[in-house]
């Protein structure tokens, strides 16, 4: 069925959101959520990511590192206290 | 800049602070109650009143708690000791408050917070079969540092 109408789109705007894909909604080591940032960071996206370990832990890559850092012996998962490795 | 980025470095913590004081105030764990008096003027410093678990040896006995927190939490793990005189005789309880618990020394993970800190204290207590103080207790007094994160533990006895 045809009414002849025509439409014709003078503008649109387009609205786009993005999300990290995690497993859990918080950091377990800053408490903040991943669809934030870290607390060092002012804005969430690409310059604060989200990393996992082999363990499928994840945390923000910029907490996870800080803890490494602060570790001399061990690099151990902060959840599960096994070896901290970066999944790929 | 350095100081900028030091502003940074205490808001962080203070942030994750401030969290855990809300979240602790709503939902504490059983026997775990914060004494918020004295944290209005310092949230880096708190007291905690536990009470002893239903049918164990220190059913009915309240203890308080004292936890410091630096600048580097959660990275380093808050200075945790028994406020005197409110302290259990335990084997892992010193007499000047410290308390031997490998989670607040070489077992620190910053996913632990104050609530997982209270916890494993009142499990400590609550698997404690012989009310005593540690064996080394009068030695251990003689050369203690005033911060417990200072002494070099050595954790031989997990099943207490």
């Amino acid at each position: 069925m045809s009414t002849g109408l025509k439409v014709k789109i003078k503008s649109w705007n387009g609205v786009g959101f993005w999300k990290w894909m995690t497993n859990d909604t918080d950091c377990g080591i800053c408490r903040l959520p991943f669809d934030g940032c870290c607390p060092d960071c002012r804005i969430p996206g690409d310059d604060c990511p989200i990393v996992s370990g082999q363990c499928r832990h994840q945390f923000h890559m910029h907490c996870i590192l800080k803890w490494l850092q602060t570790q001399q012996m061990k690099q151990q998962c902060p959840m599960c206290r096994r070896d901290w490795q970066f999944s790929d | 800049m350095g100081g900028a980025s030091h502003a940074y470095k205490e808001m962080a913590f203070l942030k994750r602070l401030k969290k855990e004081y809300m979240e602790l105030k709503k939902s504490p764990p059983p026997g775990v109650v914060l004494d918020d008096s004295v944290l209005e003027n310092n949230i880096t410093n708190w007291i905690i009143h536990i009470s002893g678990a239903e049918g164990t040896l220190y059913s009915g006995e309240q203890f308080k708690l004292n936890i410091k927190f630096n600048d580097k939490y959660p990275f380093d793990s808050p200075q945790v000791t028994f406020i005197k005189p409110y302290l259990p005789v335990h084997p892992h309880v010193y007499s000047n408050g410290h308390i031997c618990l490998s989670i607040l020394d070489r077992d620190w993970s910053p996913a632990l917070n104050v609530s997982s800190i209270c916890l494993s204290i009142l499990s400590m207590l609550s698997s404690c079969t012989q009310k005593v103080k540690p064996d080394d207790d009068s030695m251990y007094m003689r050369f203690a540092p005033s911060n417990p994160k200072k002494t070099t533990w050595v954790f031989h006895d997990d099943s207490v």
